[in-house]
């Protein structure tokens, strides 16, 4: 274990994070509204020792009510619009909702008319857009450290 | 650790589409079922209104079959005490088309989100259980889906699986596009087995139109499946790390499995290998100079790996939670129709790979765990000695030039086909039914809705906080169950 803690310190060193540094501090919290699982392997990637986000102050919190950002990925669904509203219904004032990927963001959705709530735009204020399609980590990244900076406790 | 036994299986023949009436559904299925073919899968097709098709794929090493019926009352006798591997199936075409699957008591919804708890969950019994609900919003970074535990203490005596919070309603939406269009659906239904998902649907389509594909299209759609393998099984490594609060090799594995996802942005322009199949042909190539870089870099990631799971070896704070945890007997994984590295490390000695004539496997021997417990120190082996052949598999792929591939009439076209692929969690199917160039229905039917009912079973008599450990040594997706 030694050896291995010992690699990932030189691995660290070594990367030297290109993801600009910020300051303060965002809890976030993820809400999967129906995506494909592609936007949910890049967040968990941001936590990886290429990016690391922990050390610029944005980690993932287990509950709503500790998060000051909602991030949603996916296409609303029918099926997962209750629990989006309730979650953000459970974030303490102010808070910031994040519209991960094109699904989130209403682009070149594939789905059934039938299945679908009305985007995410007409449901919660967006406050930050990270499209692709999945967004690459150093693109997650980059987003939420440049929200470190805005004046984001406006409501 | 890299153990293999050779595989002596023909290579598959046609498929055979045998139509029967309602009243003989289950005994043709049972027929199917005896004669030494595996169940495969169970949907209906067709519009709410009219009457349904129902049908159920069975396959041997030398024949696929479909069966069909069109019930006109909306009913058919269930097959499920005989093949619970249909008990899914059953309960899905249930919800979608109002079928009644006779002694099929009480077919419980699976899809329908609108039951009631009463109708959805088993009654929970005895004086000290109570449930444990939880999700679909999960702790961490996870895929929407909700689970009901029945517990005493922390003991779990019964799991049910609530999915289908995703449901995107993609196999309807691809009905009427063209075959080349649908891919794109297929896809979407999951960006971990994006690979898996469209191999298998162009073959349907393939197969459907009579096509063959060339040497050249077989090798790379094989490197770009294996290279897909790679990056899932480096990260279910990581996450079986996660699962147990080992930070050291979760970040280790999360590091390779970055490096790997690089990897296949370089050679193909994306991190999930997004757009690099389509119906007919294949346009990716990989230059002669970027043959040496996969090879290399592979290499180096292939040696990272070793270097780390070495390591792991000696953390007895990890191995300590692996041994008996979460333990699929060999004769449920059987009965239960298990797929991919889960039934691989109860002892089930089934790979697609070693069966696949529209792929590039020569001599495939499935891999095999170094013991075949079929606890959460299986399957996590059992991904590690399977990263070690897709190494070895794509490095001999890469040594010869790999260039865009298509296909050539070889044979009869026909209306209905299926697609066979081994993902990093199982053998995935896709049914197309086509209506000239027109998809008139699309089924998917993945590895991970094949194992989620086997998962469910293998929790039972663990402790609730194992459940996620558990649950990340199968790491199955949500997204392609949904659909």
């Amino acid at each position: 274990m030694f050896v291995l803690l010992h690699h990932l310190q030189r691995l660290r060193h070594e990367l030297r994070s290109s993801v600009p540094r910020g300051r303060g501090s965002l809890a976030l919290r993820h809400v999967d509204a129906g995506s494909c699982n592609g936007c949910e392997h890049e967040l968990t990637a941001t936590a990886n020792p290429f990016y690391d986000l922990q050390q610029h102050g944005l980690a993932i919190v287990a509950s709503p009510r500790h998060a000051d950002v909602l991030l949603v990925t996916g296409a609303v669904t029918t099926r997962m619009v209750h629990a989006l509203q309730a979650s953000y219904q459970a974030m303490p004032e102010p808070r910031l909702v994040a519209a991960l990927g094109d699904c989130a963001l209403g682009c070149n959705l594939l789905a059934h008319h039938d299945q679908l709530t009305a985007p995410l735009e007409d449901l919660l204020p967006i406050d930050l857009r990270i499209p692709g399609c999945p967004p690459t980590p150093a693109t997650i990244a980059t987003a939420l450290t440049a929200a470190l900076h805005q004046p984001w406790a406006r409501r | 650790m890299s153990a293999t036994r050779r595989s002596t299986t023909p290579p598959r023949g046609r498929t055979d589409v045998t139509i029967v009436e309602a009243r003989s559904w289950r005994s043709a299925c049972l027929h199917a079922r005896e004669d030494g073919e595996r169940f495969e899968g169970l949907f209906a097709t067709g519009s709410p209104h009219g009457t349904p098709h129902l049908r159920a794929v069975f396959s041997s090493p030398g024949r696929e079959q479909i069966i069909e019926c069109e019930p006109p009352e909306r009913a058919v006798e269930t097959i499920v005490d005989a093949i619970p591997a249909a008990a899914w199936d059953e309960r899905e075409a249930g919800d979608l088309h109002g079928l009644r699957f006779i002694g099929h008591d009480p077919l419980r919804p699976l899809v329908d989100h609108d039951a009631s708890l009463e109708e959805w969950t088993v009654p929970v019994i005895g004086a000290d259980t109570y449930q444990v609900a939880v999700g679909p919003v999960h702790a961490g970074v996870i895929e929407s889906g909700h689970f009901r535990f029945h517990v005493v203490g922390e003991k779990i005596l019964h799991l049910d699986v609530r999915l289908f919070y995703k449901r995107r309603g993609l196999e309807a939406a691809a009905v009427g596009r063209s075959l080349a269009d649908g891919i794109a659906y297929a896809q979407r239904a999951c960006a971990a087995c994006a690979v898996t998902n469209t191999v298998a649907y162009a073959q349907a389509c393939e197969a459907a139109l009579g096509l063959e594909p060339d040497r050249e299209l077989r090798r790379i759609r094989t490197l770009l499946l294996e290279l897909e393998r790679v990056y899932n099984h480096l990260h279910d490594l990581s996450m079986i790390c996660a699962g147990v609060g080992f930070a050291p090799g979760t970040m280790a594995y999360a590091a390779l499995k970055e490096r790997a996802q690089r990897l296949n942005e370089r050679l193909t322009g994306h991190r999930f290998l997004f757009g690099t199949v389509h119906v007919g042909a294949s346009h990716v190539a990989v230059a002669d100079r970027d043959r040496l870089e996969l090879r290399a870099e592979l290499a180096e990631i292939r040696d990272e790996h070793a270097t780390t799971w070495r390591q792991l070896q000696f953390v007895a704070s990890l191995q300590n939670r692996l041994a008996g945890v979460g333990v699929l007997e060999r004769e449920d994984a059987e009965r239960l129709g298990a797929v991919g590295p889960a039934a691989r490390a109860s002892g089930v000695r089934r790979d697609a790979r070693s069966n696949s004539p529209h792929l590039c496997y020569p001599d495939f021997r499935t891999a095999v765990p170094p013991a075949e417990t079929g606890d959460v120190a299986a399957r996590m082996s059992q991904r590690a000695v399977e990263l070690d052949q897709s190494f070895a598999l794509l490095d001999e792929l890469a040594q010869q030039p790999l260039r865009a591939g298509s296909t050539r009439p070889a044979a009869d076209a026909a209306g209905f086909s299926i697609g066979r692929v081994e993902s990093p969690r199982g053998q995935t199917i896709c049914v197309i039914e086509r209506d000239g160039a027109r998809l008139r229905a699309l089924h998917l039917r993945t590895g991970s809705y094949t194992n989620w009912p086997v998962l469910a079973h293998a929790v039972p008599g663990n402790l609730l906080p194992d459940f996620p450990l558990i649950n990340k040594s199968f790491e199955l997706c949500y997204a392609c169950v949904d659909r």
